[in-house]
């Protein structure tokens, strides 16, 4: 039996393009510990997983986000 | 062998962002922007959007601040290595990315009719709790 299709957040966001600059949005699709989310978890279609990969990467850069987060001081 | 009949257009647009030493003074730091922009050749000025300072997510060399900065600009690509270069030996300059922009980013922004309904169904939500 199939499971049904998860509804992809980014889609319902009406997003054309991830945002790199966005740090609220790709904070949803990384772990506790700053890794990226799995699409299989998250549910985001392959196109916008490509993109949010590349996003997050350049959002690290920029210190947006953390590479390692959940980390003691 | 005759010339390739399709050539990539002479100017592409490019999104910039800067991060500064948080301790500097903004009117420096529009000083510093249009030094830089001033690298470029621009047709046309730059249209700067200031974030200001924000917390780093981690630190960089001794900052734990930064003062953002996001550019955008249409120029010739090779007016950038000179351009990166100025930035590469600014002390000021915490870090920078320079990257192509050829999408729009995001989602559309909200007509003022969309942003009312949304309010609405904020509203609703804190009634419920």
């Amino acid at each position: 039996m199939r499971r049904p299709k998860k509804p992809s957040p980014i889609v319902e966001a009406g997003i054309r393009y991830v945002d790199y600059k966005d740090d609220r949005l790709l904070a949803r699709f990384i772990t506790d510990y700053g890794k990226i989310l799995p699409s299989r978890l998250s549910g985001v279609h392959a196109r916008h997983q490509r993109q949010l990969s590349k996003a997050i990467k350049k959002a690290r850069f920029l210190a947006l986000l953390p590479y390692v987060k959940g980390q003691q001081a | 062998m005759a010339k390739l009949k399709f050539r990539r257009a002479a100017t592409r647009t490019y999104e910039t962002v800067y991060i500064f030493d948080s301790a500097l003074d903004d009117a420096v730091i529009a000083e510093k922007l249009e030094k830089f922009h001033a690298l470029l050749a621009l047709a046309e000025p730059a249209t700067n959007e200031h974030w200001g300072r924000r917390a780093l997510a981690y630190k960089i060399g001794r900052h734990d601040n930064g003062y953002y900065v996001i550019s955008h600009f249409t120029t010739a690509p090779k007016q950038l290595p000179e351009f990166e270069r100025a930035l590469k030996l600014d002390d000021s300059v915490v870090r920078y990315l320079v990257s192509l922009h050829e999408h729009d980013l995001g989602a559309p922004k909200l007509t003022e009719e969309q942003l009312a309904a949304r309010r609405r169904d904020d509203d609703d939500d804190e009634d419920e709790d």
